[in-house]
């Protein structure tokens, strides 16, 4: 019988896959080695320490690095870009700005398109959206030709104010289809994102073409595999704004899966702040290389409309993560005598030294295990066995260079990684305008609950939160979210001249196109909704704040544009600290998105601790604070709901290690959490 | 006097100071009223300590690297050290102790820990107009008073409480009062969030230890620059070039001659052999021809190290009072930065026989403004629109060099959308494209400048700034000179015209303006450049076939 919603998420190294059992109301996790070469394998081999057959899925979501990776390893296929005559190099001249202040050998990120493969096509409409000159017809039908002649994989589109009337970018797709065939892949700059701009609405096709072919390869063969094993409902994506789609809409628009990895956890959070009632949440999530951190604010995730990977820009919503260079690979090292952490990563070869694979050079890990914060027996899960004297030799290296012993050595390395990692959360704060002090940290990935209490002693945050499956909580965020489709279009006027119900005409228009993706998502109609914001800034400033609408038709009320200021002042106080309520606005873009709630897990809880009831537990030594304590040690499986006790004490589980130093107390929570509060904290 | 402290200490406090700094930066950039801070970052904050030593920046512009301890040390220097006091906040803009133009605002302020003098925190943004008599500010000015309101140190807050009738003078002295003062509370804020870090960092560790860390932080980072110093070969080294003129007096050429003496690992920085202050306004004080001194040193010795008191100890900078670099009253400074733009360029170029494989070709060199105004016939309101206009950079061993990039000073501006300029003017651009053949030919290319030609709906005015036409992009090691830049006013046309620079031309509806920026130096000779390159840049379109057999007949 159908009764699994199973998630998956393909990680680097591992898959993971966590499913929710309808029937009785529990999560199962399940974990396999990723296979790079054909993740469908790795996918296949977790999903069946999972469940019996694929036919006992009744909903299925993954997360999907195929995208990603084709762009970050430049493996995507060979793009042909057509352009407006007179703009073909807008592409690479990329606005020209210059990242890094201090270097003479700057290059901008390498464009995907060469110059070669660029062309220029007759046509143009103006800024009020007439047309100036038709398209030139013959020019497309050359470029078919360049396009057979060339061994190209896909084209992408982009004309200057094809945002405004799209015509000649839907003519040239016609034209193309006409000589190429059905099969050929083309991507509109309109469609990949219908804004203003044309370098950044130029790369989003791009990008989108240069990955599309690869990603929906990949979804064609995981379905098809999926199906014929049994599989008898639809495949759903995960995508960067932290809602899912179907794969056959990610095969139609494979922009938006391409940064879906992380933000699983994101949206793990955002549930994770319903069900122990704390809104806001700073989410942790600590890998081997990288360190990502994102916010949860009032209930939602922080999303932003753009995004940019190795330089290179995408109109697309998207969850908003920071990531730094620091994770438990990040080596440390000596410069002028002083002691360095990261960003340099030992990776996953050589990796840490006490991974026995060659690596000689102290990483964070090494030093966990040097203070007994790992145990070597069970890391991972048992899966890699840690040598201990490697790690020690390496540690014990870098202490002699500096003076210290090894044990002051192992825990000086841990101190800087963590008072650098604090100092990256509370810069990302301040820069919204936000106090850490007064969140709840969320800790998750394998090394992420080592070393959250810690980052929470630095940031003077009072409590700390560790999930469930903190080795798997992106896969089980991905069960937790709905469809979501994102449009927009843009829409540009001082507050002076706007038309109100113009704009509320337009809204309603893009209310109906998003409620009718839905049904195409295969979202019962009374499933679905739609939610409308608009970008507005202050006249002249280019960053814009998306400020949410009522409804469709709220423009249409009397009062509008005094109402929307004074919501938009609000936000711009908030988030910049001042407003200035009365000063000209403009409006730039509207937003509409649409939600389908296909039903999500519930929460579990887990079994209550009978009155007066232990744990099983023992006592090693464990260093804090320069000396070795006798440190309890538990087995989180053997906790339950209402256990408490206090640090130093290490809690293992096959995913991570929950690090408690002293001072700190612990309690379990009913579904599972375990809670960190510093002592004399009192529960919120 | 120094207490060896634990490394790991030292590590921590390291990089709390400059994150300190960060989240400094973060709060000007959130609160700040105006786009010019906060989108186009012309603004910085640093950390001292009660000796004037930077122990954290973040700058926002190269150009403003390190020239805040001038203005607390000049302040002391005025008025003793007793005229610190807690919870007083300090302002100050004047060119000649501050270094650039009026426009360029700094506060700042002690910072007491138990009263105790720990430090200062201080801040310098970019305000958008200083009553100049020209809004925003002047091309064509010939005087300080000319171009605003001018103050010297001068107390904005007193123990926590605004000095009566400082900002009401500073209020009616600007054009926009508003924003003026947004930027400014802006500033304070940030200088008290400067100070906050600071005494939290002093109360954790106590001031021994974090005076006892300052050294060792110092030292290591004196360290690794002596290091990269000691490496160049003992001797002296220069170089010459000119700014096409003031802006004022068209026809003469301001010379900038550079001689960089280094021995051992000390390195000096001379440019007392420059051109006496101009009657135009590309003027600076000392402490801006510092800074760019630093700029030209840190591209070549430290471009990864985070700024602090131990960076340019090896480093010496001697400059002449009543120069172009040492400017003292009345001289203009609007236009300060051009011939220090040409002057960080110019340290490379010294130094290129020392460092072969660290510097690179000259730049396109300028920010090549062009300045847009009339009224538009769409919504009958007026506009202004100022563009700074990408060029090539210089190749250096191992690439080319960058094509169509923002000039040094101006950071990480980026240029104005085709979409964006034509919905917001009333123009039309035509052609915005890659100008082939600009960058200098050479084993490694130098990068290409760009054209942008806007086509006039209306009537209206431009006004323009470009430069390094005189002392185009040069080459390095037998690389090619790069294109000068170029402006067409109706190319082709009957009335056709070039010029580079102007003030409030007329133009009328239907008129062009065909703006082509220089390319960057090549390096090494052409002759040398991989065949296979040349034929991918004919491909691309970066060098035309002509040029391409012209310096490349090997390919």
């Amino acid at each position: 019988m159908a009764r699994f919603r199973v998630s998956m998420d393909i990680g680097g190294t591992f898959t993971d896959v966590i499913g929710y059992d309808e029937a009785t109301g529990r999560y199962l996790v399940g974990k396999s080695s990723t296979t790079p070469d054909d993740l469908t394998d790795g996918v296949l081999t977790a999903l069946a320490s999972l469940v019996d057959s694929p036919g006992d899925i009744s909903f299925t979501v993954h997360g999907t690095t195929q995208g990603l990776n084709a762009f970050l390893e430049r493996r995507g296929v060979k793009v042909l870009l057509l352009a407006s005559a007179g703009a073909g190099d807008t592409y690479h001249i990329a606005r020209g700005p210059r990242t890094r202040l201090y270097d003479l050998h700057f290059r901008k990120p390498e464009p995907l398109v060469p110059l070669r493969d660029i062309l220029e096509i007759g046509g143009r409409f103006d800024a009020a959206g007439a047309e100036l000159e038709p398209l030139d017809e013959d020019a497309v039908r050359r470029a078919a030709q360049v396009y057979r002649d060339g061994g190209f994989g896909a084209i992408a589109v982009a004309y200057l104010f094809s945002y405004l009337d799209p015509a000649h970018e839907l003519r040239t797709r016609e034209i193309l289809l006409e000589e190429l065939g059905p099969e050929v892949t083309i991507s509109l700059s309109h469609e990949a994102a219908k804004e203003w701009r044309e370098y950044e609405r130029t790369s989003s096709a791009v990008v989108e073409a240069y990955t599309g072919p690869v990603v929906r390869r990949y979804l064609e063969r995981l379905e098809a595999n999926l199906t014929e094993r049994g599989l008898s409902v639809p495949l759903h994506v995960m995508q960067s704004s932290g809602g899912i789609l179907t794969a056959e809409s990610a095969r139609r628009r494979p922009l938006q899966t391409l940064l879906s990895g992380p933000v699983g956890g994101t949206m793990g959070g955002v549930e994770l702040a319903r069900q122990i009632g704390r809104p806001n949440l700073i989410c942790v999530d600590m890998g081997g290389t990288s360190f990502d951190v994102s916010l949860v604010i009032d209930g939602q995730p922080d999303i932003s409309p753009e995004a940019k990977i190795e330089g290179l820009p995408m109109l697309m919503s998207v969850v908003n993560i920071h990531t730094i260079g620091a994770g438990g690979g990040s080596v440390a090292w000596l410069e002028a005598g002083g002691l360095r952490v990261g960003p340099r990563s030992a990776g996953a070869t050589p990796g840490p030294a006490c991974y026995g694979r060659g690596g000689t050079e102290p990483t964070v890990t090494d030093a966990n295990l040097v203070l007994g914060r790992i145990d070597p027996e069970w890391f991972a899960g048992g899966s890699v066995a840690l040598d201990t004297a490697a790690a020690t030799t390496a540690v014990s290296g870098l202490g002699e260079a500096l003076g210290l012993d090894t044990v002051a050595m192992a825990e000086g390395i841990c101190d800087v990684a963590n008072a650098k990692m604090a100092q990256a959360i509370r810069t990302i704060t301040v820069s919204r305008g936000i106090e850490p002090r007064e969140f709840t940290l969320v800790a998750f990935g394998g090394a992420g609950p080592m070393h959250a209490v810690f980052l929470a002693r630095e940031l003077g945050i009072g409590e700390v939160v560790v999930p469930r499956f903190p080795g798997a909580f992106s896969a089980w965020g991905m069960l937790q979210t709905d469809i979501r489709k994102d449009f927009s279009d843009t829409y540009f006027f001082l507050d002076a001249d706007l038309d109100p119900a113009d704009m509320a005409a337009r809204l309603a228009a893009m209310a109906e196109e998003g409620l009718a993706s839905l049904a195409e998502e295969g979202v019962p109609e009374e499933n679905r909704r739609v939610e409308h914001a608009v970008d507005i800034r202050y006249a002249a400033q280019e960053y814009t704040l998306t400020v949410p609408l009522e409804d469709a038709a709220e423009p249409a009320r009397e009062g509008f544009v005094e109402t929307i200021a004074k919501r938009f002042a609000q936000q711009h106080e908030s988030r910049y600290g001042h407003a200035n309520l009365g000063a000209p606005i403009e409006f730039v873009t509207l937003r509409t998105t649409a939600f389908g709630d296909l039903g999500r897990g519930a929460a579990e809880e887990i079994p209550a601790a009978a009155e007066g009831a232990g744990f099983p537990s023992r006592l090693r030594e464990v260093v804090f604070d320069g000396a070795a304590r006798p440190t309890l040690l538990v087995r989180r499986e053997e906790l339950a709901a209402g256990h408490d006790f206090e640090g130093p004490a290490i809690v293992m589980e096959s995913t991570a290690t929950t690090v408690v130093p002293p001072g700190y107390t612990v309690s379990v929570d009913p579904i599972g959490s375990l809670v960190v509060r510093a002592a004399g904290e009192e529960n919120k | 006097m120094s207490q060896k402290v634990d490394p790991v200490v030292v590590e921590i406090i390291r990089n709390a100071l400059a994150a300190a700094a960060d989240d400094m930066n973060a709060t000007l950039i959130r609160s700040a009223y105006t786009p010019i801070i906060y989108e186009c970052g012309d603004c910085v904050v640093a950390l001292l300590d009660d000796q004037h030593q930077v122990l954290g920046q973040s700058a926002g512009l190269p150009i403003f690297l390190g020239n805040l301890e001038t203005c607390t040390k000049a302040t002391e220097e005025q008025f003793g050290r007793e005229v610190w006091r807690p919870g007083d906040v300090w302002i100050l803009n004047d060119s000649y102790l501050g270094g650039t133009h009026l426009n360029d605002v700094t506060i700042f302020g002690p910072v007491f820990v138990d009263e105790e003098l720990v430090g200062f925190t201080a801040t310098r943004a970019h305000w958008i107009d200083v009553g100049s008599k020209d809004p925003g500010g002047s091309m064509d000015s010939v005087n300080i008073f000319q171009e605003g309101l001018r103050l010297g140190p001068q107390k904005l807050v007193e123990g926590g409480v605004d000095v009566p009738g400082v900002m009401s003078t500073i209020a009616t002295n600007v054009r926009f009062p508003y924003q003026t003062s947004g930027d400014m509370h802006a500033m304070i804020a940030t200088i008290k969030m400067g100070q906050a870090r600071l005494e939290e960092i002093v109360r954790r560790w106590g001031l021994d230890t974090l005076r006892a860390a300052r050294d060792e932080i110092f030292a290591q980072t004196e360290a690794l620059e002596r290091e990269v110093i000691a490496a160049i070969p003992d001797g002296v080294y220069t170089a010459e070039g000119c700014l096409d003129n003031d802006g004022i007096d068209l026809d003469t050429p301001v010379p900038v001659r550079l001689t960089i003496t280094v021995s051992g690992s000390d390195i000096d920085f001379d440019v007392r052999d420059s051109a006496d202050q101009t009657v135009g306004p590309v003027n600076c004080g000392v402490s801006q021809t510092v800074s760019a001194c630093r700029v030209g040193y840190k591209l070549l010795v430290s471009p990864d190290v985070p700024g602090n008191g131990g960076s340019f100890r090896p480093m010496t900078v001697q400059v002449r009072e009543g120069s172009v670099f040492g400017a003292v009253a009345p001289a203009a400074c609007q236009w300060y930065f051009s011939h220090l733009g040409l002057l960080i360029d110019m340290v490379a170029r010294a130094l290129a026989p020392a460092l072969p494989e660290k510097v690179a070709g000259a730049s396109h060199g300028d920010s090549m403004i062009v300045l847009l105004a009339g009224r538009d016939p769409r919504t009958r309101r007026d506009y202004v629109s100022l563009e700074a206009t990408l060029g090539g950079w210089g190749a250096w061993d191992g690439s080319d060099g960058e094509t169509a990039l923002i000039n040094n000073v101006n950071g990480s501006l980026k240029d104005i959308p085709i979409e964006v300029f034509e919905t917001r003017y009333p123009f039309r651009i035509s052609t915005y494209e890659i100008r082939p053949d600009s960058g200098g030919a050479g084993r490694f290319r130098g990068g290409n400048g760009v054209v942008r030609e806007y086509t006039a709906l209306h009537d209206c005015t431009v006004s323009l700034w470009f430069e390094r036409s005189t002392t185009p992009a040069w080459g390095l090691f037998g690389g090619h000179d790069a294109a000068p830049p170029e402006v067409v006013i109706n190319p082709g046309r009957e009335d056709e015209r070039r010029l580079l620079k102007c003030n409030g031309l007329r133009l009328k509806a239907g008129d062009v303006i065909r703006c082509a920026t220089g390319g960057g130096g090549g390096f090494g000779p052409p002759a040398e450049r991989d065949p296979g390159a040349v034929r991918a840049d004919v491909l691309d379109g970066q060098v035309s076939e002509t040029r391409a057999k012209e310096v490349y007949a090997h390919a």
